[in-house]
């Protein structure tokens, strides 16, 4: 199991969960994730990292087997990182690849190792067919991290 | 599997690859190789090859003694062997073939001038570190009929000016920039002095005290290594001998210390006096007007002359100090040698004969110091003294005293004898000498052939080095959206410690760093999921060749990197290539000699 930092773990802690996000495509979704932060105290300028995810997602878009995207931004429009979930029961097209589960993350520029840490630990996890099963099931934040915590499969 | 993963499949790194890559990452964390290190294994190659190159010029050198004098034995006892007309016309005929070919070459090429005999020193000092191939085969060739012939003329120049060009040449195949090449070519010529010697210490230090005129552990280092290299080979084809044994000494009284002490008083005055002999000869030769291969002839002639009466006077000297430790001379044989060897040196230098007065000097600071010896014995009987210790001091005394280098003098005198017992003798000596000699002379031995480029030829090129000079090409660059494997790829085939980041027009994105990405490269999920532009360090900083040397320096102290990215102009952004700290403080320390 791999660990990460406490720090880390507030972050997890500290994200948005949206169960069951309906979109027709990827723009859509990401904007809705991102619209949920908006208020958010770390987000210091929400139509930038909008731009900085967007532009990243032109550049090749983060997806992972298994219909999992990783849409993200290093941009210094967030003072910490920020991170929204969310779960699709219908699976919304990014491109070719049909995506069920979606990890936006908005990465201050001077947290580059954060960043790293964070993407592997959910990338290694959303590997496992179990994992994804259970954080598909998940209804709220508390039971999406309870997926990570339990063996993979 | 859909199109997209099997495209993701595709980009991933096998699980050997990722193995590998943890085992590199570990390797460089532990034994980071920086530029000084790459440039110690070059230095270790340049040290075997100037050996080589060296001992092909000891046999060439013996091929064409034997053909001209029907002798393998030394030039001395060759020369013993001939009737008189043959010791007057080998020099003479050995002369005009090496001038010929110095005419020669300087006509069919304008790289050879006829004066300068020591290109590499310009190469290291001043110039760009390359060496003319042609000149220098020409200068060698010209230099293997003076040597074979008998003329007193040391054969450290050419053999030193082969080694350095072996340097040159492995520099310029490597593309280094000119920094490195400068290095690398004084590693060469140490290399060449160490195999000439045996004497690996003197050669690092004669390199650093006379050529670079600075001993920084940054250039000595790779030097050092070069001259034992160097030395290691001589002694696989030669033995480890040192080249003058000497015949061990134990002071009878502790009384002799005191003239002992004295012998770089008397060398250290005398030195002005040879450096001015060895100048005029070369003024009164430059007032004859005639052709190149007959001013060597000349030159050869009177050798040869001098040879009919003497034909000790024949060669660099080498046998000569040999039999002056060893065989007990008087002080008559000893002054009349030493007259003759005096002209014949002054007058193979003055004719303009390529080749070095290394030896030629050791044995003229070793006879002076065997008179002086000889004075001791006759005024002081009581100490009973022997002039072969005076003469073994004399002899790193007067190299010390004539080439302005103390601390090279002490440890060549020292490393061409192995007698401990000589140190702290030569260490007074060398030094008391080297003051002595300062009191009257500025201009010493090697530092005359930089001078002669004069003031304007230096600060032309201080002017002219500038960032662009020490630019080095191509630089390992990516595109902002290359993956997370093909970054860990990268890094594994490359040693360098950042990759930099172009977009299509080739301006700096920024750069990634191994040391932010080096406990996630064997992490597989991240291999397709991040790519430059998420790691990359957009204000990594960078120089433009427009920027001087001290605003580099200062960015290299912002980046804590051995080598920055350099951009035609900050704001085109425009990657050229890169500059590394090494590169700079390998020219920093070039041009503290300036």
């Amino acid at each position: 199991m791999l660990v990460i930092s406490r720090k880390s773990v507030e972050h997890l802690r500290a994200a948005i969960f949206i169960r069951d996000l309906k979109a027709k495509s990827d723009y859509e979704a990401i904007r809705k994730m991102l619209d949920s932060l908006g208020g958010y105290p770390q987000v210091k300028d929400l139509e930038s990292l909008a731009t900085a995810v967007f532009e990243r997602q032109e550049t090749d878009p983060p997806l992972f087997p298994g219909g999992i995207a990783f849409p993200h931004a290093r941009t210094d429009s967030v003072s910490a990182l920020v991170m929204v979930f969310a779960t699709c029961k219908e699976a919304i097209p990014f491109g070719n690849t049909r995506v069920r589960l979606i990890f936006l993350i908005g990465v201050p520029k001077h947290a580059g190792a954060e960043y790293l840490e964070i993407i592997s630990f959910l990338a290694k996890h959303v590997r496992g067919e179990r994992t994804l099963d259970r954080l598909m099931e998940a209804t709220d934040l508390s039971s999406f991290l309870a997926a990570f915590a339990e063996p993979n499969g | 599997m859909d199109n997209a993963e099997e495209e993701l499949q595709k980009r991933r790194l096998s699980p050997l690859f990722r193995r590998l890559l943890k085992i590199k990452v570990w390797l460089v964390d532990r034994f980071r190789l920086s530029e000084r290190q790459i440039t110690l294994i070059w230095a270790a190659l340049v040290g075997f090859l100037g050996a080589c190159a060296s001992e092909s010029f000891r046999k060439a050198s013996s091929l064409l003694h034997y053909a001209a004098t029907g002798s393998d034995s030394g030039i001395i006892l060759s020369f013993e062997h001939l009737p008189w007309w043959q010791r007057l016309a080998v020099p003479a005929v050995g002369g005009l073939l090496a001038g010929l070919t110095l005419w020669l070459g300087s006509r069919l090429f304008s790289s050879v001038r006829q004066k300068t005999t020591t290109d590499y020193m310009e190469a290291i000092v001043v110039g760009s570190g390359n060496i003319s191939v042609r000149a220098s085969i020409v200068k060698s060739l010209s230099a293997l009929f003076s040597i074979s012939t008998g003329t007193s003329i040391g054969r450290e120049g050419p053999l030193v000016q082969l080694s350095s060009l072996v340097a040159s040449l492995v520099a310029r195949m490597r593309n280094f920039p000119i920094p490195q090449r400068r290095h690398l070519v004084a590693c060469g010529a140490a290399a060449g002095i160490a195999s000439a010697y045996n004497a690996p210490i003197a050669a690092s230090f004669f390199v650093a005290e006379i050529i670079l005129g600075t001993v920084v552990v940054e250039s000595l280092g790779p030097i050092i290594l070069a001259s034992v290299v160097a030395a290691f080979t001589s002694q696989l084809l030669h033995g480890a001998e040192p080249l003058y044994k000497s015949p061990g000494f134990n002071l009878h009284t502790q009384w002799e210390m005191i003239p002992l002490s004295c012998v770089g008083i008397v060398l250290g005055f005398v030195a002005p006096a040879y450096l001015r002999l060895l100048r005029s000869a070369e003024r009164l030769f430059s007032k004859i007007d005639i052709a190149v291969p007959l001013k060597l002839a000349l030159g050869g002639a009177i050798v040869g002359l001098l040879a009919i009466f003497n034909p000790a006077v024949c060669g660099n000297g080498q046998g000569l100090l040999r039999s002056l430790f060893h065989q007990g001379w008087f002080w008559d044989e000893i002054l009349a040698i030493l007259l003759l060897k005096l002209i014949a040196t002054a007058t193979a230098f003055g004719s303009g004969v390529v080749g070095g007065v290394f030896t030629p000097t050791l044995f003229i600071g070793a006879a002076i110091g065997m008179l002086y010896g000889q004075a001791i014995l006759y005024i002081a009987p009581g100490l009973r003294s022997d002039p072969a210790m005076y003469g073994l001091v004399g002899m790193g005394a007067f190299i010390a005293a004539t080439t302005g280098a103390p601390l090279m003098g002490i440890l060549m005198a020292f490393e061409l004898t192995l007698d401990y017992a000589l140190a702290p003798f030569l260490m007074v000596n060398c030094v008391v000498a080297y003051y002595c000699s300062s009191i009257f002379e500025r201009r010493f031995m090697y530092g005359e052939s930089l001078e002669r480029k004069g003031a304007a030829f230096f600060n032309q090129q201080l002017a002219e080095v500038n960032i662009q000079d020490l630019v080095r090409v191509n630089p390992i660059t990516l595109p902002k959206n290359a993956t997370f494997a093909r970054i860990a790829e990268t890094f594994v085939q490359h040693r360098f410690q950042h990759i930099y980041i172009t977009d299509k027009e080739n301006r700096l994105l920024g750069a990634v760093s191994l040391h932010d990405v080096k406990t996630f490269l064997d992490r597989p999920e991240l291999e397709t999921v991040v790519i430059a532009a998420d790691i990359m360090n957009e204000d990594f900083p960078r120089v433009s060749p427009r920027q001087g040397m001290g605003e580099a320096l200062h960015k290299f102290s912002e980046a804590n990197s051995e080598r920055l990215p350099v951009v035609d102009d900050l704001s085109s952004q425009r990657l050229i290539g890169s500059i590394s700290k090494t590169d700079i403080i390998l020219h920093l320390a070039g041009d503290q000699k300036r």
